[in-house]
């Protein structure tokens, strides 16, 4: 049993009152006040999260672009200096090694967001499949700290600890791109992406001055800490995949329904003939869909999904859905055992529980 | 949090109200500090009937689900419609207002203790 992890803001969630929890190792807070009020003050507000856990990798070299080509799904040509893109790292068999996001900031550098549970994996991966390539992966995640500043009122938050300068680089950031900006007077990055269906930013913080900078978001903006509870809500109304629970390496990109991030043009990359035939539906591949309950009760994850009488699926992540009101989620199912507006029905614990396939997401991002 | 003397107490973290051959049962305050927000609650049917230590209904929290069970022997003979259309009215009120069902019961066969007892159990937990 390797000893829990914590992030260098433990000791402030332990000031401001946290109720923490082990989340993949890590010793996280997982609400402050209540899973529903935070909800909605990111929604109306702004919140602020602490997500150090999650890693960082760097990819550098003279082939950098070429080596990411093949072992990703979107187009990483595509990026200009300064942009970001969703991604995912697949397997020779089309599964989720990860899903990231990758910026480009360099000509030939890219700064790779992957999720904390799989940091070591992601690593070896990466630097298996690295071939003739000239490229160097560095593990940064050990010295970055990781912040989400979520919700409509998240530009003003951010700007109130900003230089005159940095303030106006983050209002002209375009969604999902990436600028270098300073942080009581050290170097760090502000990427305008998130995981809460809002506008909002992410930035990445040496770890000397992360509590610092956390408080002095709460001293200086209306914002509030929001834990992981909150986070997997608004995430959840969004409808963005959470590794594990939506994907892993039995699920495919074309399944878990971001073929839109699948770049088939670009050329070759692992996993590609197999996604090809999934979307052409030469080989046979489930669905990701939305779904709302049409009665009372919550269905969670692994719960199974029936049309009538047959079994066609599992619930993947399902909760109350506090914005969209009822409960919800996302399920992998049959590709064609049901389509928009067409009833399932989930075994909560036993009882059947009607619910109906809705529009992804299940609520409509304002992340732009 | 805090634990009337008059009620008894459940290892499972509910309250019992015992007024003769009925109770009204219910769920702790230090129960739901735990669970965070109560998103939604299954209770019985009135008529039914249920085993001391038996599963009568959950509660879900945003993230996770308990299961009720029976601290008495007994029959339902009233369950709370209206705490389970306001369920935030469950940690405002938890004593009172916050009953989940009344039974009546032929015999008290239940493991109950007393508020001090309950007390020490949970410190053994924290």
């Amino acid at each position: 049993m390797t000893e829990i992890k914590k992030t260098p803001l433990h000791s402030l969630h332990k000031q401001l009152k946290a109720k923490m929890v082990n989340f993949g190792g890590w010793d996280m807070p997982v609400q402050y006040e209540s899973v529903l009020a935070e909800h909605k003050y990111v929604r109306e507000h702004c919140g602020i999260f602490d997500v150090s856990h999650m890693g960082e990798i760097i990819v550098e070299g003279k082939d950098a672009l070429a080596y990411l080509q093949g072992i990703t799904v979107n187009d990483v040509s595509r990026l200009e200096l300064g942009h970001g893109q969703y991604s995912a790292l697949p397997t020779e068999d089309a599964g989720f090694i990860d899903d990231l996001i990758i910026y480009r900031v360099g000509a030939e550098r890219y700064f790779l967001c992957v999720n904390a549970s799989n940091i070591e994996k992601d690593f070896e991966w990466l630097k298996k499949h690295k071939g003739e390539h000239t490229v160097t992966i560095t593990n940064e995640s050990p010295m970055w700290s990781q912040l989400a500043v979520q919700g409509p009122e998240s530009e003003e938050a951010l700007k109130a600890i900003l230089s005159p300068s940095d303030q106006a680089r983050v209002a002209d950031l375009p969604y999902t791109n990436i600028t270098e900006a300073s942080f009581q007077g050290k170097k760090g990055f502000i990427a305008r992406t998130g995981y809460t269906g809002e506008k909002g930013y992410e930035i990445y913080i040496p770890n000397a001055i992360a509590s610092s900078v956390f408080a002095e978001l709460l001293e200086k903006s209306n914002a509030k800490p929001i834990g992981l509870g909150a986070r997997d809500t608004l995430r959840l109304e969004a409808c963005y995949l959470l590794y594990g629970n939506d994907m892993d390496e039995t699920v495919s990109p074309i399944e878990a329904g971001i073929a839109w991030a699948v770049r088939f043009e670009k050329g070759d990359f692992l996993g590609k003939a197999k996604m090809e035939a999934q979307k052409a539906g030469t080989l046979p591949a489930r669905k990701m869909v939305a779904f709302k309950l049409s009665e009372e009760g919550i269905a969670r994850h692994g719960m199974d999904v029936y049309v009538g009488d047959r079994k066609v699926g599992v619930v993947t992540s399902g909760s109350v859905l506090p914005t969209v009101e009822g409960a919800g989620g996302m399920a992998l199912i049959e590709k064609d055992a049901a389509a928009l507006g067409d009833d399932l029905s989930i075994d909560v614990r036993g009882k059947r529980k009607l619910a109906k396939v809705v529009k992804r997401p299940l609520y409509s991002a304002k992340v732009k | 949090m805090s634990f009337p003397k008059e009620l008894k107490y459940t290892r499972e973290h509910e309250w019992v109200r015992l007024e003769g051959n009925t109770a009204a049962i219910g769920i702790t305050s230090y129960a739901l500090e735990q669970l965070g927000d109560v998103v939604h609650l299954d209770l019985p049917k009135v008529g039914e009937t249920f085993k001391a230590g038996s599963t009568f209904g959950s509660i879900e929290s945003t993230k996770t689900v308990s299961d009720l069970y029976m601290p008495i022997t007994g029959k339902v003979t009233e369950i709370n419609a209206a705490i389970a259309k306001k369920l935030e009215g469950l940690s405002d009120d938890p004593y009172v207002a916050g009953w989940l069902i009344k039974i009546s019961f032929a015999s008290n066969d239940g493991e109950l203790m007393a508020p001090a007892d309950y007390q020490k159990l949970i410190a053994e937990e924290e």
